[in-house]
């Protein structure tokens, strides 16, 4: 039973979606760090729990308080207790999407020391979240699961509720002693973490596209092969089915969950509607050229954003994404991407609310570091977006050239035929020949243009924009933590203005709230230096990561270039003698 | 573009009207024509038409004038209309020179400037002007050849009116056809054409090599358009794929600035490849148009002007035959017999005529037209295989440079 309960606290799973179940442990057999009997604990704790959210909140809350027993000595069960109202707390009605979320998250938070004794985890896993080749970091929470130890909970509440405030979450979380240490132990994690990922090695292919079912309930399901040395993963080789609403889901929950920890989370492609229904209502006979570039196009975008998330050491390790990657068995719909769905007008409003207000708000920065970096990403993302629309003119000259050429070598054709002079005539339709090859290589330098250049400073925009998140994200909890400094004040005036009317009743209460709110402001002030750090790493790591890809995308450009212009030698190569042959 | 120089065959000269037994030879300093410079004013180009000869009809051993694109039409309408030159394919005009393209993509680039960089737009503004001045190349170019088959070809360059042109000081005042000439010339060509469609249809050729010879240049005429224009299309792409170089490289270096040192040299390197890429590139594209290209298109003129001797032998028989009919009408009715049989013999004259010195100069025009596609075909391959080596090298140099960072 208690398995079951961890399990469809899983992410992918919808509360009812009990047939789940029974395929989830395979996917959850690295992840379970969840020690079943802890959850169990959790369990009944959470019998009382405003039945809002279901299986998943009492996930949250019980490894924290697992966690608590085999790390620190921290009083499980009381804190327990006050995390009931937590989960409830964030107002959201149960969207399982969110809630289970943080599920894995937390679950992974506690699970270190329980490894040995879920099911079977692969030997290395243990607590191996954040790749972990030597197994020493048990107690540590591999980097990704950072927040859920250092601001307990309080990152997988945030994404829940539009005006989340890091506030919240202390409410959620044990008391606040829990934080602390945790923390100072996370806080290595993630250095070691991240500088052992370099014997690792995992390569994720996108492939064979296929159109599933008919017409408007059709969709595209693609082949994803992973080959991995990764320790945690249970195979070394093997491939999954996946649609592509897996993979913006996939994407969402980590936005949720890692966001707000100061990473960058690589964009998935876009929806495109028209491309979408073009594909779906089409016929597989008559796919038409262009639904086929639109299949290719995604279908490479989509490899490239697997390669790009599974490169970072926190996000490979997150469950959710080993679950995308390794269950065999059909994801549940993550109906929340549809763009209809409540969800998706959900996210369409917290988006319009952000957009207010990273106009509105000017932080007051005190860092320098943060003040260069900003404007750094702000001019950097404006030359890529100048420097691909250029790039988009190659492309499109260059296809115009493989057509006129194409056009040209026909034409050439028509008049070797039609001139009389023989050898002449051999001449032109030996003219007419190499042009043909000529327009093949410009059609396929065209496609190298497209594809190995543009393509690439595209996604390179939209890494752009989540960069630009997360420093957004340290500018809300900065804000957070105005707020809290603000409403202390207040507070603290307030309690002094009952010490001078001498009601002790109401002096009390604002003695209460004045205590409430300076943990509140402490609690802030340390998300905000934690998320602050979290960021510098985090854009070390991306500058590094950025810089080689861009060194290899502009090389394999090259190369491709060089090529096509070796093999247009050839074609004139062997021409000359035909043409030095006319008599 | 040039094309091969004729090849005046030598028995030319005991048939041509004025006598002249001078043996021509190919390189022939007796008369040589050329055009020593060119301006480029407003909406005219001025050429100086330079002349040297040795022949004892001009007044001065070397001398030049100056003339505009409208008096060598003049010079060509002259020629087309002379009966005496019936037989002969007279050298196509050559085409108006035009700037409209080069000046409007220079006023869309100025209307542009301030999207751009300073440097980009420099370069561009340098790549349109090196078009604008190939341009200017070319039409000069074409000018002289016009001038050069005229001085060359035996009968041609006998022409009084070819002299005049050569020699005259003043201006020739050749007024641009007013609204009714204009007028006029537009009727006269379509009658023309329509007189060719009739021909075309009712006239049987007595000699079956040229009814032969009619079917192919038509047929030919066409391909040889089509394959002009595509062309054309061609070397603009290869132009605009070049030209987007530019912008490419500008952003590059524009990164680099923005990123800083870590990737600076390396984005450098590229944007400075792609500049010299560029480059390649735009020769690449403007060999395609002087070889190819034009070469296409000056035999879709020659062709035209083929077309046109065929088109008029074909008239003279068509007159020939008209006049065998009335020749025998009048003798039938033993009226006017002298002066139909006077008519007749004429045509009939004339027609023989014709015919023979088509024959010799569609050979002619055959033989002209094979040299010259060896040539530049020639030409063209060689030049492509220089600079796809020299881009490959290009490359490869900065694929190796690279990676030293």
């Amino acid at each position: 039973m208690r398995l079951y309960l961890i399990v469809s606290a899983s992410p992918s799973l919808c509360p009812g979606d009990n047939p789940q179940a029974t395929h989830l442990p395979r996917a959850w057999a690295p992840l379970a760090r969840p020690p079943p009997h802890g959850s169990r604990l959790t369990a009944d704790l959470f019998s009382t729990n405003p039945g809002a959210l279901k299986s998943p909140v009492s996930e949250q809350t019980t490894t924290p308080e697992d966690q608590r027993s085999p790390e620190d000595p921290l009083t499980p069960p009381p804190p327990a207790a006050s995390l009931t109202p937590e989960p409830h707390n964030p107002g959201t009605p149960p969207d399982l999407f969110e809630s289970v979320a943080e599920g894995p998250v937390v679950v992974q938070g506690g699970s270190p020391k329980l490894s040995s004794v879920p099911l079977d985890l692969p030997a290395g896993g243990n607590g191996g979240e954040g790749k972990q080749q030597d197994t020493s970091e048990p107690p540590v929470p591999p980097s990704s699961i950072l927040p859920p130890m250092g601001a307990p909970l309080t990152p997988p509440v945030v994404p829940i509720t539009p005006t989340a405030t890091p506030s919240l979450t202390p409410n959620i979380t044990p008391a606040a002693p829990t934080p602390v240490t945790p923390v100072a132990v996370a806080r290595s994690s993630p250095e070691q973490a991240e500088g052992d990922g370099g014997d690792e090695f995992i390569q994720i292919t996108v492939s064979d596209p296929q159109k599933i079912g008919d017409g408007m309930s059709s969709y595209m399901a693609y082949k994803v092969t992973t080959k991995t040395n990764v320790s945690y993963f249970r195979k070394k080789h093997w491939s999954v089915m996946r649609r592509f609403s897996d993979f913006l889901g996939l994407h969402r929950k980590l936005v949720e969950k890692h966001l707000h920890s100061g990473r960058v989370i690589p964009p998935a492609p876009e929806k495109s509607a028209i491309g979408t229904t073009k594909i779906k209502l089409g016929s597989d006979k008559n796919a038409d050229s262009g639904s086929l570039d639109f299949i290719e196009r995604r279908r490479a975008a989509l490899e490239r954003y697997m390669n790009r998330t599974s490169t970072h050491p926190t996000l490979r390790a997150d469950p959710d994404f080993r679950e995308f990657v390794e269950l065999d068995a059909e994801l549940p719909r993550a109906t929340q991407t549809s763009a209809l769905s409540s969800a998706g007008v959900l996210r369409l409003l917290n988006r319009v609310g952000e957009t207010v207000n990273k106009m509105t708000f000017k932080m007051d920065e005190s860092d320098q570091w943060f003040e260069e970096r900003t404007q750094q990403i702000e001019s950097l993302d404006a030359q890529l977006r100048k420097l691909h629309a250029s790039m988009e003119r190659l492309v499109n000259y260059r296809r115009e050239l493989a057509l006129s050429t194409a056009a040209f070598a026909k034409a050439t054709a028509v008049l070797s035929s039609v001139e009389e002079h023989s050898s002449l005539s051999r001449a032109l339709h030996q003219l007419s020949e190499s042009t043909e090859r000529t327009q093949t290589i410009h059609h396929a330098q065209a496609d190298a243009d497209f594809y190995v250049l543009s393509e690439n400073t595209k996604d390179y925009i939209q890494l752009i924009s989540a960069v630009k998140d997360v420093f957004h994200e340290r500018v809300k909890t900065f804000q957070t933590w105005q707020h809290a400094q603000i409403t202390l004040a207040k507070k603290r005036e307030a309690k002094a203005k009952a010490e001078l009317a001498g009601r002790m009743d109401k002096v009390q209460q604002a003695q209460e709230e004045v205590t409430e709110w300076e943990g509140k402001v402490e609690r802030s002030q340390e998300e905000f230096e934690r998320i602050s750090r979290a960021i510098k790493k985090e854009m070390e790591q991306f500058d590094v990561m950025r810089v080689k890809d861009f060194r290899d995308m502009v090389i394999k450009y090259l190369e491709d270039l060089m090529t096509s212009q070796q093999q247009i030698i050839k074609v004139w190569e062997t021409f000359i003698p035909e043409a030095k042959a006319i008599s | 573009m040039m094309d091969g120089m004729e090849d005046v065959l030598p028995s030319e000269t005991n048939g041509t009207k004025s006598g002249r037994s001078d043996t021509v030879d190919l390189n022939d300093s007796t008369l040589q024509v050329d055009i020593s410079d060119a301006l480029s004013e407003r909406e005219k180009v001025k050429f100086t038409v330079h002349t040297k000869t040795t022949l004892p009809d001009y007044a001065k051993p070397e001398f030049s004038v100056v003339r505009q694109h409208e008096e060598f039409i003049w010079l060509h309408d002259r020629f087309d209309e002379n009966e005496d030159y019936a037989g002969y394919i007279i050298p196509p005009p050559p085409p108006r020179p035009d700037f409209d393209a080069s000046r409007e993509k220079l006023q869309k680039l100025g209307e542009g400037e301030g999207s751009m960089t300073k440097e980009e737009f420099s370069k561009m503004k340098q790549e349109l002007e090196a078009e604008y001045l190939a341009t200017f190349k070319k039409t000069v170019a074409m000018h002289e050849v016009f001038l050069t088959r005229l001085a060359q070809h035996t009968v041609f360059r006998n022409d009084h009116n070819f002299k005049v042109f050569l020699e005259y000081e003043q201006d020739l005042s050749v007024r641009t056809k007013n609204k009714k000439e204009k007028v006029e010339g537009l009727f006269k060509s379509f009658n023309k054409s329509t007189d060719e469609i009739l021909l075309a249809a009712t006239q049987k050729d007595v000699d079956d090599y040229f009814e032969r010879e009619k079917t192919f240049l038509l047929e030919y005429h066409m391909a040889i358009k089509d394959a002009t224009t595509k062309a054309d299309k061609m070397t603009q792409a290869h132009k605009s794929v070049a030209d987007s170089y530019i912008q490419l490289s500008s952003g590059l270096s524009q990164l680099g600035t923005i990123e800083g040192p870590r990737l600076e040299k390396f984005i450098n390197k590229v944007a400075d490849t792609f500049e010299k890429a560029r480059k390649v590139e735009g020769r690449v594209s403007s060999d395609e148009d002087l070889k190819l290209s034009d070469t296409l298109r000056y035999y879709v003129r020659d062709g035209s002007a083929a077309k046109d001797l065929l088109y008029r032998r074909l008239r003279c028989l068509a007159n020939y035959e008209q006049a065998n009919k009335n020749l025998d009408r009048a003798r039938a009715k033993n009226k006017d017999v002298h002066a139909a049989e006077l008519a007749q013999q004429n045509a009939c004259e004339k027609f023989e005529h014709i015919s023979n010195k088509a024959k010799e100069e569609l050979n002619d025009l055959k033989a002209r037209r094979v040299t010259a596609f060896k040539k530049n075909l020639i030409e063209l391959a060689e030049l492509e295989l220089k600079h796809a080596k020299a881009q490959a090298q290009l490359l490869k140099s900065c694929l190796q440079s690279l990676p030293e960072e």
